[in-house]
């Protein structure tokens, strides 16, 4: 089939993605065969990634890609018939061809695509390594061959094989010829094809494949290597693998004229067979992301509407009314609900793709490095993961290059060689928990605070907590180190992480240890588009506080007030608990209810009140964007429209305790000082654009 | 197009040129019918074509049992070109209609 028929662009843009998800498995069981070269297993999966890339490479059209994919997979199959052993310098020209088949994907994206010198120069290298295992034996091997992982002698054995093509596999863009014609070149092929299915012409749809075939294959090739042919298509198709258990009559040809059903056998049900009926049984399907997003922003919209409906059945109290109000109420929720669960992907490709620049790094870096991933399973929204790598790799590489001593070094202190790395996820409550922990020399505390004096980031004189100077290391063009290097230095990668959390309305928590290693944590949102939230108001204001942190709500009499002498805490059970007031944060000037309410929400400083009049219940947030306008107004992540039209402010709790810190919140820490909120603070929202925001009614400047 | 009906010497024929594949198959399905319809037999050339896919092959193998049952013939007309041969004999079609089967007005 040439590259031109129909829906040949959706094919390429399938391909693509999927070749790149192989590829990233292909990377990871790479650098595992590194560590460990006798797993037969890990061979055969790579081996088998290699084959599918260039099956399918060669199908879709990406010649090149195939053909150098072609030599990488001849080497693999001299792995697997244990002719070839598994050597660093065999992982490194893989890993180095991957990333130009990498770049050979991303040609017709525009990028500059493939090095074609590197690619003449990796695929000599392949060759030479080919023609070395056949060569000579017993050179290049530095590890035991692994045995042929069909255990099956050199001596040629039939094989009755038949295939049959499951009714969209030439739809879907494959084509069964083309691995006929591999199979022969496996060996001696003795085909048939049975026509017996092929309808009236009239009721015959032309793109279905309606043939099947018998064949015989005499070849040295064991089972998995001949199911590997059909590895791409094994899921569209029945195929059977068997030893042919009599001599096969020599009548039985291609061209010998045969009777229809010379190889006919009863079938039997046992082994290798396989249902092809993929279009009715599939588990999964491939959505463009674009149409995902679309159908979350729709079920936002939804959420919005049925927000007004709810407050209209509400007014008009109708029975009826209500009961279906009530319906989409619940309906709605459940469709955020699995909306949301649709976005939700497991961190494992983002995390496993680090294995690889640890491997480099490690190399350039003359370091022994091994890096542990936990949690690979734990799932966030796509867009958060989206947005994570990039923290994720100037943290590995800070890491790298800062935090893991020289081997040398580590020895003398009495540590293994070999560094750790340890990439881990966990969830916590409505949070991920990203964790990149190293067993390196911990930060140098002193040395980072010297150079926040020199830098006049900090008085000399000032004293500052352990996590208030690890905070300095996240400050643009912070770095301590001496020299700036290939891998870090120039003080960007930390400020990075930081902009790329915030941006994710996430927060970093550092913790280190002298001698021991350095922790860095990242806390994110599972998700960026909806939350549940608390609805709560001050005057005509709205507010939502993301219910994930609320603890609990308690009322805050005038009785309090004057208890504390103008202090912003309150006792409770025993607790003395901090508190701001939304009204004065917000410079909202009216006169305050007689009884308030404080919700009591957990943050990364412990725990913190937030004073209003009135708590009207939870709600399902839509997360709207405020827009270029207010990005330096810190403390709301975002707006939401509320079912009357108006526009609630979504707060984000920790930045506004950062912010209320910073300013000198009364009552915190024994710094009772008066508060003047009024004034006008960078990342503070101003008052006119808050109340022009929460008073704006449905002519909201949020963005969607 | 790779498939197209000709006159040739008053008889119809049907031309498959170049590689024929998946592509092509509703407009060879298409003609093949019609060919059928006139109930003077089925003629095909693949002296142009370079290569044939299993979505052609079933169609030609189909058309020829067709033509078959009613009692008119199914012919190739000029020579079926080395490659085409070697495509229909790896897909193990060994029932194929070949030029063995050419009948004389075929090429009048």
């Amino acid at each position: 089939m040439t590259s031109t028929g129909p829906h040949i662009d959706n094919f390429k843009q399938s391909f693509r993605e999927e070749a790149r998800e192989i590829l990233v498995d292909l990377e990871s069981s790479l650098l595992e065969l590194n560590e460990h070269s006798n797993n037969l297993e890990l061979v055969g999966r790579v081996f088998r990634a290699l084959h599918t890339l260039k099956g399918s490479g060669a199908m879709f059209g990406f010649d090149e890609l195939a053909t150098f994919t072609h030599n990488l997979e001849t080497a693999f199959d001299e792995v697997r018939n244990g002719r070839l052993a598994i050597t660093s310098k065999l992982i490194d020209l893989t890993l180095a061809a991957l990333d130009q088949i990498r770049a050979m994907l991303d040609e017709d994206s525009g990028n500059t695509g493939a090095d074609r010198a590197v690619c003449a120069e990796i695929l000599q290298k392949a060759r030479q390594l080919i023609g070395i295992s056949t060569g000579n034996p017993a050179s290049s091997k530095t590890a035991p061959p692994p045995a042929a992982p069909d255990a099956t002698s050199s001596a040629a054995c039939d094989w009755k094989i038949c295939f049959a093509p499951g009714p969209d596999l030439m739809l879907n863009g494959a084509n069964p010829l083309l691995l006929l014609r591999e199979l022969k070149e496996m060996g001696d092929l003795r085909i048939q094809a049975i026509m017996a299915a092929v309808p009236p012409i009239g009721e015959l749809s032309p793109e279905r494949c309606y043939v099947s075939w018998e064949m015989i294959l005499t070849t040295p090739a064991g089972r998995e290597a001949i199911r590997d042919v059909f590895i791409f298509v094994e899921d569209s198709c029945e195929l059977t693998i068997e030893p042919a258990s009599r001599p096969v009559p020599a009548s039985v040809t291609s061209n010998a004229g045969a009777p229809a059903h010379a190889l006919d056998e009863p079938r039997s049900a046992s082994g290798g067979r396989r249902t092809y009926d993929k279009a009715d049984n599939a588990l999964s399907l491939r959505v463009p992301a674009a149409k995902l997003d679309q159908f979350v922003d729709l079920v936002g919209e939804l959420v919005t509407v049925q927000a007004r409906l709810s407050e209209i059945a509400a007014r008009h109290d109708h029975p009826e009314v209500s009961a279906v109000s009530e319906e989409i109420e619940r309906l709605t929720s459940a469709l955020r609900e699995n909306s949301m669960n649709i976005r939700m992907m497991p961190i494992r490709a983002t995390f496993e793709k680090f294995r690889r620049l640890v491997h480099d790094l490690a190399r350039d870096l003359d370091k022994n490095v091994e890096l542990t991933i936990d949690g690979a399973d734990t799932e966030l929204d796509k867009t958060v993961i989206d947005k994570l790598s990039d923290p994720l790799m100037h943290l590995i590489r800070n890491s790298m290059d800062h935090g893991i001593e020289p081997t040398d070094i580590r020895q003398a202190a009495g540590k293994h060689p070999t560094a750790t790395i340890r990439l881990s996820a966990r969830h916590a409550g409505a949070n991920v928990l990203i964790e990149v922990s190293d067993d390196g020399g911990g930060i140098n505390k002193e040395a980072v605070r010297n150079r926040a004096i020199e830098r006049g980031m900090i008085a000399v004189d000032v004293s500052l907590s352990d996590s208030e100077i690890f905070a300095l290391i996240f400050q643009p063009g912070f770095s301590t180190a001496s020299r700036v290097t290939d891998v870090s230095g120039r003080g960007v990668g930390m400020d990075v992480v930081r902009q790329s959390v915030e941006s994710l309305r996430g927060t970093i928590d550092v913790a280190s240890q002298s001698g021991e290693g350095t922790s860095v944590t990242l806390r994110l949102p599972l998700t960026l588009a909806i939350i549940d939230g608390l609805l709560v108001s001050v005057a005509d204001a709205y507010f939502v506080l993301p219910l994930a942190n609320t603890l609990e709500c308690i009322e805050l009499t005038r009785e309090d007030l004057e208890k504390t002498n103008g202090k912003h805490v309150v006792e409770v059970r025993g607790e003395v608990i901090p508190y701001i007031r939304l009204r004065e944060h917000f410079n909202i000037w009216s006169e305050p209810p007689a009884i308030e309410q404080i919700m009591v929400a957990e943050t990364g400083e412990g725990r913190y009140g937030f004073v209003v009049d009135q708590v009207l219940g939870d709600h399902q947030t839509v997360i709207k964007n405020l827009g270029r306008l207010y990005r330096h107004v810190q403390v709301v992540s975002g707006a939401t429209i509320l079912g009357n039209g108006s526009v609630a402010l979504i707060l984000d709790p920790e930045r506004l305790v950062h912010e209320a810190l910073r300013g000198g919140l009364p009552g915190v820490r024994g710094h009772p000082r008066p508060t003047k909120l009024s004034r006008r603070r960078k990342g503070n929202l101003p008052g006119s654009a808050a109340r022009n925001l929460v008073g704006a009614g449905t002519s909201t400047s949020a963005n969607q | 197009m790779p498939v197209i009906l000709e006159e040739r010497d008053a008889l119809s024929v049907i031309c498959l040129d170049g590689v024929i594949d998946i592509s092509d198959a509703e407009e060879l399905k298409r003609l093949l019918l019609q060919a059928l319809k006139l109930k003077d037999g089925v003629r095909v050339s693949l002296q142009g074509a370079a290569d044939l896919d299993i979505t052609a092959m079933q169609l030609l193998w189909a058309a020829e049992r067709e033509t078959v049952k009613l009692g008119a013939p199914f012919t190739l007309a000029g020579v079926v070109p080395k490659e085409i041969s070697a495509a229909i004999s790896s897909a193990g079609f060994d029932n194929f209609p070949t030029n063995q089967k050419i009948v004389s007005k075929s090429v009048r």
